[in-house]
């Protein structure tokens, strides 16, 4: 048991922020949040220099085959930066290929991935924004050696600037929950979609896209054809615990801000960092910043293993969800009104890890989720031991 | 980063298991639970046998210097076995202890008295910290230590002296200068409880009416004052540097705040009330189908979980070699809160079943829940307040500056 960095995980950590603190200034963030793409492509191509679509990618492709622990300290630095690039949408749907796509399909999709010559994203989300099977409406029906999509998807991360998406669809009709759903390669350049932009608080690249008759080769279903489940479920947990650690980074930027600011704005003759009012702000804001860290990467450190994780990624994000959003606030509050006016830089972390705490499962989807593996499931409950419960005394 | 424990600890682990299966019985339990309300001195019988036979396996003081008679083994794999103790009420922890204090201060010839004693439970220390109107501003201390020749007298009273009535020593804070800033005339001394002119009185807490029952982690349903009367000791008794009292005190305590002892004292309740919901209805009404219940549960579960993980950075920390800057006041923080918030949504729970106490009818898992409203707090204020703790996170932590801090010289007793 050890929670601190090693050697390794240190010289990653630190060679990501040099680069981000060098290349990604706030002046591109806010550049970007009025650009049709979103994202710098010239920047996309440096990061591939750098190796990061590929780290947690196989060798047969051209990747570095990490461990996922890796590309969440990269994450949480693109994050503290509020680096615009597409990296966690694609990493989410490039991770999924490489775990449960085909030979065939990896050997295609995931060489332009790690050059920096590909963005990808994922579409699961549709009318209703919970992150259970239910949700999926969206049709997929096979004909002949394609499936025909129909529906809508929301809340797609990306999508502009992506040229695949994973969909996921039910291709067993009136099929429900788990059951008939499939995973699907999409160009985004298909006959039948259509993208309208949503307009979120943190000026990122969301859309709603709308699938009509859109037909997808058979050859880009990922795993088997019904079977998607599973599948889905772990790109979903991947992508959960690697969207906190990109929110901490930024959580953690934006309360060292607030630090700083205590240290140097003067009120009633002295710093205001020196009022116990403040500073007990200042110190329930590392703490809540620290326990959402320590949960994400052991969620993380598990999903390496092979461990089931499912309960730990859900611990990290319902915490993450409130206390990350917490700390921002407070750092809000210790800036006072300059922390409200454009010009000032900190809203940029504000509004990002506000939208971020809304994606990807709230706090009471993923508390549901721990709540049935604490309760549901037989055998007494150990804390420090696995959850659910795997060996019953 | 590591988040497992390694085959060779599991393997500990089972085998700490296996030995309190076997050994800590019914009625070492009932014992213990008769010591813990009548308030009586040290051990009973079958716990002292008990505590001999965790001694010959080699399970006390794993990570202290075997010169020192510890194992020389790592601070984690003695953490796992104060766990597994600590959850069947027996704390086998040097928290508490002095002992890391001894280490770091002491002379050769005290670590080699006191530390194997120490380990080997022959010795027991109870903390002469606090006094009336002292609390968290604890350098304002007035129990006084004169120098006479080859001795110290020593004069005052302390507060909150838990165990003093069962410890065999105490490790006393006392001032040894009044003419200097008051942090810088403090000094400490460990000297045997059985010296003349030492007088221990009983303060009962509020959960000891009815006797809280055993599993019930928060504090002691009894605790002490201690008089001092012109109380003479070897001068020996000194523990480092006279007058340099104050960091050796600060730096015992911060070893105190973190642990198996500590973490547990927090996260216990967790456990039970999942098992319990799990397994537990009235007449139809299941609390655990509840979704505002379940919703709950699960918030109180992640918070317990930042408790361990924060216990295992401590750990981490300890194991490297390095000191903790603010981690261990953080930890002191987020888990007495956590044990605080935790006891009173169990008792939101349960309704008026969490009302009731140890010797009442319908009582839930022996009135545990109850007396833990009475005592959660104490975690909170013990050892530093969450709000010392806070101030600590701030300024050493953070680096935020010092509020203006009183200087002035210790008052006249």
């Amino acid at each position: 048991m050890d929670v601190l960095l090693n050697d390794d995980e240190r010289l990653i950590a630190e060679s990501a922020r040099e680069f981000v603190e060098g290349e990604c200034t706030i002046a591109v963030a806010r550049a970007m949040e009025s650009d049709a793409l979103g994202y710098p492509p010239e920047l996309w191509k440096k990061v591939a220099e750098l190796g990061w679509q590929g780290m947690c990618l196989p060798e047969s492709v051209g990747g570095s085959a990490m461990p996922l622990v890796y590309l969440g300290l990269v994450l949480k630095e693109v994050g503290r930066a509020v680096a615009p690039l597409p990296l966690h949408s694609t990493a989410v749907a490039s991770l999924a290929i490489a775990g449960d796509g085909s030979e065939a399909q990896q050997k295609k999709y995931l060489p332009a991935v790690v050059e920096g010559k590909s963005v990808m994203t994922w579409a699961y989300t549709e009318q209703d924004p919970r992150f259970v099977p239910e949700a999926i409406k969206m049709q997929a029906s096979a004909q002949g050696e394609e499936f025909v999509l129909n529906g809508t998807k929301r809340f797609v991360d990306n999508f502009v600037a992506a040229d695949q998406c994973l969909v996921v669809a039910r291709t067993t009709p009136g099929s429900k929950g788990a059951e008939g759903l499939t995973l699907f390669i999409v160009d985004t350049k298909s006959k039948g979609l259509s993208e309208t932009a949503l307009v979120t608080l943190a000026k990122d690249k969301q859309s709603e896209v709308v699938f009509k008759d859109v037909r997808v080769p058979k050859a880009n279903v990922i795993g088997a054809v019904g079977q998607a489940w599973p599948i889905v479920e772990r790109m979903l947990d991947r992508g959960t615990a690697l969207l906190c650690a990109q929110m901490l980074g930024a959580a953690r930027k934006d309360i060292e801000m607030a630090f700083e600011y205590a240290k140097l704005r003067e009120a009633f003759g002295q710093p205001i960092g020196a009022f116990q009012s403040v500073q007990h702000m200042c110190a329930d804001m590392v703490i809540y910043v620290d326990g959402g860290e320590l949960l994400t990467f052991e969620a993380l450190w598990k999903l390496d293993q092979g461990l089931p994780a499912s309960v730990e990624v859900s611990q990290a994000k319902a915490f993450c969800n409130e206390k990350c959003e917490a700390a921002v606030r407070n750092s809000q509050t210790i800036h006072g009104g300059i922390g409200f006016m454009m010009e000032f830089d900190l809203h940029f972390w504000f509004r990002r890890v506000s939208a971020w705490s809304m994606r990807m499962g709230t706090a009471f989807e993923h508390r549901a989720r721990i709540a049935q593996a604490l309760i549901d499931r037989p055998g007494k409950v150990i804390l420090g031991r696995p959850v659910p419960v795997t060996e019953v005394a | 980063m590591y988040f497992a424990y390694t085959p060779e600890q599991e393997a500990l682990r089972r085998e700490v298991l296996q030995f309190i299966k076997e050994n800590v019985t019914a009625e070492v339990t009932e014992e213990m639970e008769a010591q813990a309300a009548a308030g009586t001195r040290g051990r009973g019988p079958k716990m002292a046998a008990l505590h001999k036979k965790i001694h010959a396996r080699g399970w006390l003081g794993i990570a202290y210097p075997k010169e020192y008679g510890g194992q020389g083994g790592n601070r984690l794999s003695q953490y796992i076995v104060e766990e597994e103790f600590v959850r069947v009420g027996i704390n086998i922890g040097l928290g508490g202890s002095g002992a890391p204090a001894i280490i770091a201060a002491g002379t050769e010839e005290q670590k080699r008295y006191y530390i194997p004693r120490l380990i080997s439970g022959e010795i027991h220390f109870c903390l002469g910290f606090t006094e009336p109107q002292v609390g968290a501003d604890l350098a304002s201390l007035r129990c006084s230590a004169v120098r006479d020749g080859d001795y110290y007298v020593i004069n005052g009273q302390k507060m909150y002296t838990t165990t003093a009535h069962s410890s065999t020593h105490i490790y006393l804070m006392a001032r040894t200068n009044r003419d200097v800033p008051k942090h810088e005339g403090i000094s400490i001394f460990l000297f045997p409880m059985d010296t003349p002119g030492i007088t221990v009185r009983p303060l009962w807490s509020i959960q000891n009416n009815p006797k809280a029952p055993q599993g019930t982690t928060y504090g002691e349903s009894r605790t002490n004052e201690t008089f001092f009367d012109d109380v003479r000791i070897p001068k020996s008794c000194l523990l480092g540097e006279e007058n340099k009292g104050w960091r050796v005190g600060s730096m015992g305590l911060n070893l105190d705040r973190v642990g198996a002892s500590r973490y547990l004292i927090s996260v216990r309740r967790d456990e039970d009330i999942v098992n319990w919901v799990k397994t537990n209805q009235y007449d139809g009404f299941a609390p655990g189908k509840d979704p505002a219940i379940r919703d709950k549960i699960a918030e109180m579960w992640i918070e317990a979980q930042v408790c361990r993980l924060m216990t295992m950075r401590s750990m981490s920390i300890v194991e490297h070699g390095g000191n903790f800057t603010y981690e261990g006041s953080a930890e002191k923080v987020w888990a007495p809160e956590h044990g605080v918030r935790t006891t009173e949504a169990i008792t939101q729970m349960l309704g008026p079943y969490g009302s009731l106490l140890s010797s009442s009818p319908f009582a839930i898992e022996k009135g545990v829940f109850a007396h833990n409203v009475m005592g959660s707090f104490q975690s909170g204020i013990n050892h530093g307040s969450v709000q010392i703790m806070r101030d600590q996170v701030a300024k050493r932590g953070l680096g935020l500056p010092s509020a203006r801090r009183s200087t002035k010289k210790a008052e006249a007793k």
